[in-house]
This record gives structure tokens, C-alpha cells and sequence, in this order.
């Protein structure tokens, strides 16, 4: 018998409407999630950060940590809330994490937020951290999770 | 069936991110449920609270830790584990607890403190009231406080202070040189006789324990008392001797009392 005519037709339309579903479904998707990523210009010119792309650097023992933030919001003159992707980076680590408080006066980083630390062979991940006496000591706060390779 | 088939792949790829943060061979994995503290110029971190330390061939627990490093967090010289502290290196035939574990790496040494503090190793077995030292590269080992308690299969060990040497045999440790101390008496059993006295040595090259003041040996019924004996292990022979100003007693019990 040709294999064609021992397909039971009901099951192949089955199939067929099951698969194309699934491609409309992955389609809407895709295009829900473009449009959101794609900035409008509403939300451009009502960006309310006191500080774009803001960048600062401690001077500790060893070297200078340098960091970076997509925009901070002064909390206080000497206290800037640094949001989104902040960055802490020196020649001997990096410190990724979200919502960073920052001290210009006494140099000092606080964040109660997921942290993500790396540096040769080592990858710490915390609940927050702090940062003080000028980058000397490193405080993972809550829970955290330390690899060595 | 080819179904079932798609969803174990399925299953599997999505799985396979998170599998990604398990503890990789080759890798030690440290947690801890109050987080970490570093020293960048001091060269050290605080592990803080709840401490597991695992890695291929040991595992430490711990409710903290200071551990040293030498170039970056990854180049750790020595731990210093404290409070309900646990070694175990099965791989090693090595377990260990008490109040605090200190591990130094580059010297092979481990030490082990508190109150029923112990540290197996294979069938060494140490135990103490005070700390156990043991240098692995050496070789040496020191018990040091009440209770110390050295045992394998030939010996059973008490004293104040117990210090010597193990030579590997086979695999297997074996005492080279001994010394025990007690100014209350050590003991020393063995499979047919028990020694005390305040001063015991040991050296395998003679295979005779000398034992010094305030002597006493138990074989059976007969109690053999002096100021300075030796009991020579291979020919399972003892002799007792005294000073000019006392005389060796023998006392023998009517088993029959």
C-alpha cells in the first residue's frame, strides 16, 4: 500500500493545525517582545535620571575600581541611588549587580540586591554587598555561593 | 513512545541551564547563609554563618571560617573553621569534629581543638579534651589536654600528652616513635597487658616501650609495680626496676577471691 493513503487524515490535520498554532503562537511572541524592547519616544523624553551613564572610580591600596551604572538618581548631595547594570570593576574583579547606593564623600557602595562577583578563578554570588575602606574589604551579604575553580 | 522521546530531550535542555550552577568536578563550592567578608590587603575572607565547604575529595562544615589566601581568592593557604566544625575527606579515610578545624594547607597540617574533639585516620583513631595535631607532611602527630586518647589496632593510649611519629606502611599508619606524658598516669593497653606510668617512650627501631616513675604493669592476675620498666612488643616480655629508695612489688590475685 502507498504509504500516502495509510496516513489517517484526521490525525495529519491535527498535526498540521497543532504545528501552525504553535508558529503563530512563537511569532506573537517574538513581536510582543520587540515591541518592548524597542524605547518609545515618550519614554526618552521622560527619562527622569539625574545622571546618565554615570561613572565613578574608587582609589584603593592596590588599584582603582572603576564604576559604571546606565543612570543614578542623587538621594542625598553626597548619595547617588545607581540603577540598572551598575559596574565595579578593577584589575582584580568584577562586581555586577542592580540598585547600588553610592557615597561620593566617604566612598563607600551598599546594595541589598543580587550580586555577581568574579575575579580569577572565583565567582561569588550574593543576596548584596558593601564595599568599603576604599575597596579594601568586600562584604557579600545573605546567602551566598562561592565557586573556586 | 517517540513522544515521550521529545519530552526527556526537552526536559533535558531546559535543564541544562540549571545544572550549570551545580559544583563542576575539579571545583570547590563554598556557601554560606550570612554572607562573606573580604580582606583584600589582609588576605583573608570570613565565610559567616552555616559554612559548607565541598570540593572533590573533602567536605568542611562549620558556622565560620576564616580562610587565608596568598595571590586571589582562589589561592587559599589555610582554613580556620570554628564552632560544631566537621572534616570529612572520605577519599582519605580523614574525619574530624570539633570546636574548631584548623587546616593548613601548605604545611599538610590539621589541627583539631575543643572539648571531644576527634581525628580518624584510617584506623588511627585520636581523640581529646584539648587538640589534636597531626602534620601530614611530617608525619609527626600531638594530642595535647584531658582525655587524649590514641588508638589503632595493636595500641590504646591515654595521657595528658601523647606526641610521636607515624610511618606509612602498606597503605596503612603505623606508630614510629611515641611519647606520652602524664603527670596522673598515663595507660597503655595492649592486647594482654596494661602499663601506666608518668613517662612512656617508643621507638620502632628497639620495639620496646620505656616506661619511667611511678610504674605499674597488669598482665593477668599479676600487677608489677616500680620506677622504670620496658615492655618489649615483640617478645611480648616486660621487666620492672626501682630506685635505691624503693623496691619492686609484685602482687599476685588469687583468682579464686
Amino acid at each position: 500500500m502507498n504509504f500516502l493513503l495509510s496516513i489517517n487524515k484526521r490525525q495529519l490535520i491535527i498535526w498540521i493545525t497543532f504545528i501552525i498554532i504553535l508558529i503563530l503562537v512563537f511569532f506573537a511572541f517574538s513581536f510582543i517582545s520587540n515591541e518592548k524592547s524597542i524605547p518609545k519616544i515618550t519614554d526618552i523624553t521622560t527619562n527622569k535620571s539625574d545622571i546618565v551613564k554615570p561613572k565613578f572610580s574608587i582609589s584603593g591600596q592596590k588599584s582603582e575600581i572603576f564604576i559604571t551604572a546606565k543612570n543614578g538618581n542623587f538621594i542625598s548631595a553626597e548619595k547617588i541611588l545607581l540603577e540598572d547594570n551598575v559596574k565595579f570593576k578593577s584589575k582584580e574583579f568584577q562586581l555586577v549587580s542592580d540598585n547600588v547606593i553610592f557615597d561620593r564623600k566617604n566612598l563607600v557602595a551598599t546594595s541589598e540586591n543580587e550580586s555577581k562577583f568574579s575575579s580569577k578563578k572565583t565567582f561569588i554570588v550574593s543576596a548584596g554587598f558593601e564595599i568599603i575602606e576604599n575597596g579594601n574589604i568586600i562584604n557579600f551579604k545573605g546567602q551566598t555561593i562561592l565557586k573556586i575553580k | 513512545m517517540n513522544f515521550a522521546k521529545l519530552i526527556i530531550i526537552y526536559m533535558f535542555l531546559v535543564s541544562y541551564p540549571v545544572s550549570g550552577t551545580a559544583r563542576g568536578i575539579g571545583e570547590t563550592e563554598i556557601t554560606t547563609d550570612d554572607g562573606i567578608e573580604v580582606f583584600q590587603n589582609e588576605k583573608y575572607y570570613l565565610l559567616k554563618k552555616n559554612v559548607t565547604i565541598t570540593s572533590d575529595d573533602f567536605e568542611i562544615t562549620a558556622d565560620r571560617v576564616k580562610a587565608n589566601f596568598e595571590i586571589d581568592l582562589y589561592d587559599i593557604t589555610s582554613l580556620e573553621a570554628k564552632g560544631s566544625s566537621n572534616l570529612n575527606a572520605i577519599k582519605y579515610g580523614v574525619t574530624g569534629k570539633g570546636d574548631e578545624i584548623n587546616i593548613n594547607i601548605k604545611l599538610e597540617e590539621i589541627i583539631v581543638s575543643g572539648k571531644n574533639s576527634f581525628l580518624n585516620m584510617q584506623e588511627t583513631k585520636m581523640s581529646s579534651d584539648g587538640s589534636i595535631k597531626v602534620n601530614n607532611a611530617l608525619g609527626t602527630f600531638e594530642l595535647r589536654g584531658a582525655n587524649s586518647n590514641l588508638q589503632n589496632i595493636d595500641l590504646d593510649i591515654y595521657g595528658e600528652y601523647i606526641s610521636g611519629v607515624f610511618s606509612e606502611f602498606d597503605d596503612k599508619k603505623q606508630i614510629k616513635k611515641l611519647n606520652v606524658e602524664d603527670k596522673n598516669l598515663l595507660t597503655i593497653k595492649t592486647e594482654n597487658l596494661e602499663m601506666n606510668a608518668q613517662k612512656a617512650v617508643y621507638n620502632d627501631q628497639t620495639n620496646i616501650i620505656e616506661l619511667f616513675s611511678k610504674v605499674k604493669i597488669v598482665k593477668g592476675q599479676e600487677i608489677i609495680t616500680g620506677d622504670y620498666g620496658y615492655f618489649d612488643t615483640i617478645k611480648n616480655s616486660y621487666k620492672v626496676k626501682s630506685d635505691n629508695t624503693s623496691k619492686v612489688k609484685v602482687t599476685i590475685k588469687n583468682s579464686n577471691e
